[in-house]
């Protein structure tokens, strides 16, 4: 499993970003050990997708989301969830369902299919209350 | 699922539904975020702690 966040390309949250996951020691996931990794907003500003391991988990880090946009295109259809003291923002269920259906990727069904299951559970409602 | 314009019905997807388990969908949408997320760690450390039960056993 891992965490999957989307992410502001502003010059300021490059910034923010690779500092607060720098202490995770951010490195990209199945690549060999031993790579000249950096992990800075340089490499944040250069690249777009990042998957990585971190002393955390594994986390994707992603500038788009294949179906989905960027960050401010998915804005729109998230909701603030408190959890363990913190505000997070997430992706609505239905905007969820949409985006990994637009992905197509077989490994996929499964889990469309449980959140679609969710969906139908809620009566149709695919926002969280926050 | 009702269909919705922005949820049109998938075949493919309505075959895999049948396979969901929606008495622990239910249950955990009595649960709040917070109590699903620490349900989740709990599982994941009993997975972990298998993994390493079984490659321990496999080293014997």
């Amino acid at each position: 499993m891992d965490l999957d966040i989307a992410y502001s390309r502003e010059t300021d949250n490059l910034r923010r970003l690779a500092s607060v996951l720098a202490p995770f020691q951010p490195y990209p996931r199945g690549a060999p050990p031993g790579l000249p990794f950096l992990w800075d907003a340089e490499t944040l500003r250069r690249g777009l997708n990042f998957t990585l391991t971190t002393t955390l988990g594994d986390i994707d880090v992603l500038g788009e989301i294949s179906g989905g946009g960027t960050y401010e295109d998915l804005l729109p259809h998230t909701f603030v969830v408190r959890v363990f003291g913190v505000e997070c923002r997430c992706l609505g269920l239905r905007r969820l369902i949409q985006v990994k259906r637009a992905a197509g990727r077989p490994k996929d069904f499964e889990v469309v299919a449980e959140l679609e299951a969710i969906l139908e559970e809620r009566g149709g409602e695919g926002v969280e209350p926050s | 699922m009702a269909e919705t314009d922005d949820l049109p019905r998938d075949p493919v997807i309505e075959a895999y539904k049948k396979d969901v388990d929606r008495t622990l969908i239910r249950e955990n949408l009595r649960r709040t975020p917070e109590e699903r997320l620490r349900n989740l760690f709990a599982l994941q450390r009993a997975a972990e702690e298998l993994r390493r039960a079984g490659r321990e056993a496999r080293r014997r």
